[in-house]
């Protein structure tokens, strides 16, 4: 090291520049996404009691759109899903969510509005992947309300 | 070096006070908030609908609920934050119980709902009751919200 204070005692405080890493640690520890991957899907769900809720005689309740999902097939993998009325009937959750899209009102075949109830109705064995995915089937095939039915 | 000082050279002093002050806080906080999300996500495997409508979970009060998984789709039990709750119909008075506490307390609070992707609809659906009972309860004006808790690959492009 050359000497380039002959006097004198020069001090390098590195207090500041620990306080402003400590900053930028902290910001960076708060921009990092914590959760692994976690998603959520957001559900209101609908009273099932029924006798609190106000209804107004004077509307008419829409008939459900009934989708039946069970789990078959080898160790329960696959989603059966069947729609009840006279439909076609999906084979997979895939197919599902082409037909209840081609059936919204800007479709083709402009079954449903947007708005139609969609009922989810498991068994008491299905997994919980499948009702999961047939959920997902149908918000994004675009109806907004959508709810879950007890099992059957 | 202390040769160096004696002939009155630059003297470079740390001081690391500081920076080990400020190092144990951050060591005390990961430690807390480690046991804290342990407690809340129970180790399982959640549902993976692949391409995912589900988005990332809001900034928002929330308690997680688990249910918590057993052999070939069935459960164990349910635990609500950190509280445990059994099977059956005592287990769902109690969550009802504790849920309605919670509602009293942050009316506009969500519940995180975590199981298994194995785990039958028929563990799943008693809480769904728990949950709309104890909303009732602590009359709220709106409907219970729940999150549906899935994971979604990183590198899968969401369409």
């Amino acid at each position: 090291m050359r000497k380039r204070h002959p006097q004198g005692r020069s001090r390098l405080n590195i207090t500041p520049m620990i306080d402003v890493v400590f900053q930028l640690l902290i910001y960076f520890l708060v921009a990092t996404n914590f959760a692994l991957g976690e998603q959520v899907f957001r559900l209101d769900l609908p009273d099932r009691g029924g006798a609190s809720m106000e209804s107004d005689p004077f509307v008419l309740e829409e008939e459900p759109l009934r989708i039946i999902v069970r789990s078959g097939g080898r160790d329960g993998e696959t989603a059966l899903v069947s729609i009840e009325g006279p439909y076609p009937q999906p084979n997979d959750l895939a197919e599902l969510e082409t037909f209840l899209r081609n059936s919204l009102e800007d479709r083709g075949a402009a079954l449903f509005r947007k708005d139609h109830p969609v009922m989810i109705v498991p068994s008491p064995t299905t997994r919980w992947e499948h009702v999961v995915g047939t959920f997902n089937a149908a918000v994004r095939s675009g109806f907004r309300s959508v709810v879950f039915a007890p099992p059957e | 070096m202390s040769r160096l000082h004696r002939r009155g050279m630059a003297r470079i002093e740390a001081d690391l006070t500081p920076m080990i002050d400020m190092t144990f806080l951050l060591v005390v906080f990961f430690v807390l908030v480690s046991q804290i999300s342990e407690i809340e996500s129970v180790e399982m495997e959640l549902p993976k609908p692949v391409p995912s409508a589900s988005a990332p979970p809001p900034e928002e009060s929330r308690s997680v609920l688990n249910v918590l998984p057993d052999e070939d789709g069935a459960a164990t039990g349910y635990r609500l934050n950190s509280t445990d709750f059994p099977l059956g119909a005592e287990g769902i008075r109690g969550l009802r119980q504790e849920l309605t506490r919670l509602y009293d307390v942050q009316p506009d609070l969500r519940i995180n709902l975590r199981a298994d992707r194995r785990t039958e609809q028929r563990f799943i659906d008693p809480v769904f009751d728990a949950i709309n009972q104890a909303s009732s309860a602590s009359n709220r004006s709106e409907a219970a919200r729940v999150n549906l808790v899935v994971i979604v690959d990183r590198e899968s492009p969401d369409a």
